[in-house]
């Protein structure tokens, strides 16, 4: 099995198991090994010849555990996995093509979506039923499993072969959602584990932890230093925090912002320079969003909003993306403004950016400050450092504009310099093809800025936590 | 512009060879298949004679149509409904009356249509989709000119008004009608929250409509194909009028634990329970679909839909059987007791199969017995196949040792007294309408029916 990032697909099975146990007395000593059957027996189901994945979207079922058997002729066991694809239909089959540019970067690994089923027919024997009944006190417990395996593979993988180790994935997991469940058990209270992936620099790939849901990620700290320590992951910055949990390639984001609009662009081409971008994920926050009517005013707000979308992703703060009024209020809360400013359409600099920020989410900011506009062509050097190591996007005000700075391309030979700006004056609607088009976030050179106006940037500072 | 119903001639032998005693109706039953273009009508009963103690009733009412038994023709109907497999079920009434009653026929056929649908589609686990059609037939004949009148009703619409309909013909209806067939193992574990007897059915039923629920969203292949959207059901079987080789479709159901409602906890669900009763078995399952370019995800409905109601079927009769036996008061005891098992007969001449439930004390000949009561079919016992679904081996009695059931605790399982007389060593009455019964155990019956599945 290869882990790699160059994976062509990732097949997903879902499913849902549940358990079930019956407890005489939950806090009892017995309690424990009756949970632990009931997750034995679980296992026994996934290994037994009546599970079955069905493949989303396609006639094709397959029983792993018989052998290999589809539903589909031609799909035997030393098929490759790349041959599934053909019976798969597509929901928009036609304008995904369309969506596809040129110079689009390569779109990530297809996405195949299994679901777990258990066939009932063909039963093993064929007495009548009964009924059975037990007439002792005991506590009824109910849990559904949220199944959840992933595997990253290779076109020319054997589909067997990804189905068996889909297999393995799904004990794998039941052994550690046993394991959660037990650990986080007070009597008859149970947590549903819930599994979470993340894809983590080589070799480790894409891996699946689980943890129990309603406990923050605030308290499941020392989890977390055990998995950096595991599988050797730096221990100043978020890997496997829930926001950071990978985000499969056919899924759309539930809030219906656009997602890093920058990947879909090809960066200028200069001699001798060197890319330095953004890391991780942003939204586009923007003029006219949320039913809120900034035009004209809150472009900083917007960049901030956009800021701030970061940081929760990345997994460093859970609250949400903060409204006008709740950045307005943040800075009457910590003096910088009269309480008349909430409900106001003024406007805000890097230095209230930078308030907000450390206000509501904590995060310290560096100012850095440019007397004309045609000076920051020399501020190569920083801003590449900033991104390289920060990687945070950048708000930068001045004149009567503020913008986003994504990234840089810079020449340390010539100096040569194009800025990667995401423009929060676009009023339209969340249209990628738009958006690159007609450059509201692309790729401007030095001439952008006002020459002659004075610039403050805010660069936010990562916090180091895991 | 009316439903059409194609009528086996089978079932125009059997109308006219119907005998009334001068001046007196007759009752019946019409079972059949309704598609959204037609329907299909292949048996008819008339409703059993009810054998009263003492004295016959005066006549209460005017006419011999206000003596009309509404009870035991719908309890009839109840009866007969268990044994028609899937995809078959009662599709209306038929009515002889001599000519002088004919006009207020009408009347009465209505009320004992309306009447019917509600008692047999009480308790029932499962919902009627957009598509069911809910028109009721009513056929009324002149006992003298054999003329026949025939209506519909829409039993959902209480101001429903008779529609005209067509009653054609033909023959061999379901000669060609494909029959789907699966075995389903079942297991399902239901907790008891109290112990009372409305407690213990209240339970029963809301654990059984969970599991219901399971197999109406499950997916279904037909011979080996998915069962979707409205891809036609391709029986690969060419329409030959000379054949009479009845195809058997094999179906493959796969469920899902899902439960859109609980999936959204973030903890589990924990219930103080008394008690639970687990029912696990395998049931034999069929389904009859016509072979009017039938869709195959109505195929699929329709043996999901007898998976469902052989569950429930069974379930109820064993519980309509404990309540004549023993009384309200005992409810459910420990140990593991066997449900009736499902056998399987041909009515004559279509060839169709129709069901019955065999109690473990009882033998093929109670079944005959009662295939030719409510089906008013004569079966050789030696067709009767009770193959299908095999005998629960050992002791029905209560407090027996429990077969090990993985998830509960161990050791300690409070036991209820053995039972010094074995409640199964005498002949169980019969729980329905039998020879044998008196008429007020036989209301005893539908009151019972009527109590514990009430909504």
């Amino acid at each position: 099995m290869v882990y790699s990032e160059e994976c062509d697909f990732i097949f997903r099975l879902k499913g849902i198991l549940e358990f079930a146990c019956q407890l005489d007395n939950p806090n009892g000593v017995q309690s424990q090994s009756t949970i632990s059957k009931s997750f034995q027996d679980l296992r026994s189901k996934v290994t037994s010849k009546n599970i079955v994945f069905t493949v989303c979207n396609s006639p094709v079922l397959i029983w792993p555990n018989t052998g290999f058997q589809s539903s589909v002729e031609s799909l035997t066991e030393a098929s490759a996995c790349g041959d599934i694809l053909q019976w798969i239909e597509s929901d928009d089959g036609g304008s995904k093509k369309s969506s596809k540019k040129k110079d689009k970067k390569k779109s990530g690994p297809t996405v195949v979506n299994m679901k777990l089923l258990f066939e009932v027919t063909e039963p093993a024997g064929n007495t009548a039923p009964s009924l059975i009944r037990v007439s002792t006190q005991q506590h009824c417990v109910k849990m559904p499993l949220p199944l959840d395996c992933a595997l990253s593979v290779t076109t020319d993988e054997r589909l067997e072969t990804v189905c068996t180790g889909l297999v393995e994935a799904l004990n794998k997991q039941l052994a550690d959602m046993e394991e959660v469940v037990l650990q986080y058990r007070k009597g008859s209270s149970f947590l549903v584990p819930q599994p979470f992936h993340f894809q983590l620099p080589e070799p480790a790939g894409l891996i699946t932890v689980v943890y129990p849901a309603g406990v923050p990620d605030s308290q499941l700290q020392a989890v977390r230093e055990d998995l950096h320590r595991k599988f050797e992951l730096p221990c100043d910055r978020p890997y496997l925090r829930r926001a950071n949990a990978f985000h499969f390639p056919d899924a759309a984001y539930k809030d219906g912002y656009l997602r890093n609009p920058h990947i879909h662009l090809n960066p200028p081409n200069i001699e001798d320079a060197k890319l330095y971008l953004v890391q991780g994920v942003y939204s586009y926050h923007h003029y006219m969003q949320d039913h809120v009517d900034d035009n004209g005013w809150g472009c900083a707000y917007r960049s901030l909003q956009t800021i701030c979308s970061w940081f929760q992703q990345q997994g460093y703060v859970e609250t949400a993306v903060p409204t006008h009024t709740q950045i307005q209020q943040a800075l009457v809360d910590v003096g910088d403004k009269e309480p008349r400013f909430v409900g106001s359409r003024q406007w805000i600099g890097s230095i209230e950016v930078q308030a907000v920020l450390n206000q509501l989410l904590g995060v310290t900011s560096k100012i850095m400050f440019v007397s004309q506009g045609s000076e920051l062509a020399t501020k190569g050097r920083e801003l590449a450092n900033h991104f390289q190591t920060e990687g945070t996007p950048v708000m930068i005000g001045g004149g009567v504009l503020a913008h986003t700075i994504l990234g840089v391309v810079w020449s340390e030979n010539t100096g040569q310099i194009r800025f990667l700006i995401l423009d929060p004056h676009y009023t339209g609607g969340e249209d990628l093809q738009t958006i690159t088009d007609k450059g509201w976030c692309g790729w401007k050179g030095p001439e952008f800025w006002d020459q002659n106006a004075y610039y403050n940037l805010c660069l936010p500072q990562r916090p180091k936590s895991i | 512009m009316g439903r059409s119903y194609f009528v086996d001639e089978a079932v125009e032998e059997y109308l006219v060879g119907i005998q009334t005693a001068p001046g007196s109706c007759v009752t019946g039953l019409l079972a059949g298949q309704s598609s959204p273009q037609r329907d299909f009508v292949v048996l008819a009963v008339q409703t059993p004679h009810r054998e009263s103690e003492g004295q016959p009733k005066a006549s209460r009412g005017v006419s011999p149509l206000d003596d009309i038994d509404v009870e035991w023709v719908t309890e009839h109907a109840k009866q007969v409904s268990r044994m028609l497999p899937g995809g078959l079920c009662i599709l209306g009434l038929f009515l002889v009356t001599p000519p002088e009653l004919s006009k207020d026929a009408q009347n009465a056929l209505k009320r004992l249509i309306f009447a019917m649908d509600k008692y047999i589609t009480k308790g029932r686990l499962w919902e009627l989709s957009e598509e069911d059609v809910t028109d009721q037939v009513t056929l009324h004949i002149c006992s003298k000119t054999k003329k026949t009148v025939c209506k519909t009703f829409d039993v959902k619409d209480p101001k429903s008004s008779a529609k005209p309909a067509d009653w054609k013909y033909q023959t061999g209806v379901s000669s060609s009608w494909p029959m789907l067939s699966c075995s389903v193992a079942v297991d399902v574990q239901i907790p008891m929250t109290g112990s009372s007897s409305d407690i213990t059915d209240k339970c029963m039923k809301d654990g059984l409509r969970r599991w219901a629920k399971q197999i109406e969203a499950a997916c279904c292949l037909i011979n080996g194909r998915h069962a979707l959207d409205d891809s036609e059901l391709v029986s690969g079987q060419k329409k030959n009028p000379k054949t009479t080789h009845r195809q058997t479709l094999p179906a493959r159901i796969f469920v899902s634990d899902e439960q859109a409602e609980l999936d959204e906890r973030s903890s589990a669900l924990v219930q103080l329970c008394s008690g639970s009763v687990k029912v696990r078995g395998v049931v034999h399952c069929r389904a009859y679909i016509h072979n009017n370019k039938p869709k195959a995800r109505h195929a699929a409905q329709a043996i999901k839909r007898d998976i469902i109601n052989t569950v429930c079927s069974r379930v109820e009769m064993f519980l309509e059987d404990l309540l004549i036996n023993e009384g309200s008061h005992k409810g459910l005891c420990s140990g593991q007791q066997a449900l009736p098992r499902r056998v399987f007969a041909p009515v004559p001449v279509s060839g169709l199969s129709v069901c019955d439930y065999m109690f473990p004390d009882e033998s093929t000949a109670d079944v005959a017995e009662r295939l030719k009561e409510m089906l008013d079919c004569k079966t050789p016992e030696e067709d009767i196949d009770t193959s299908l679904e095999g005998n629960q081996l050992f002791s029905n009695v209560c407090g027996s040792e429990i077969t090990e059931s993985p998830s509960d605790d161990s050791s300690k399982h409070v036991f209820s007294e053995v039972q010094t007389e074995n409640p199964k060593n005498q002949k169980a009455p019969q729980y329905y309408a039998g020879v044998a019964i008196t008429a007020a155990v036989a209301l005893l019956a539908t009151a019972t029916s009527l109590l514990y599945f009430n909504e």
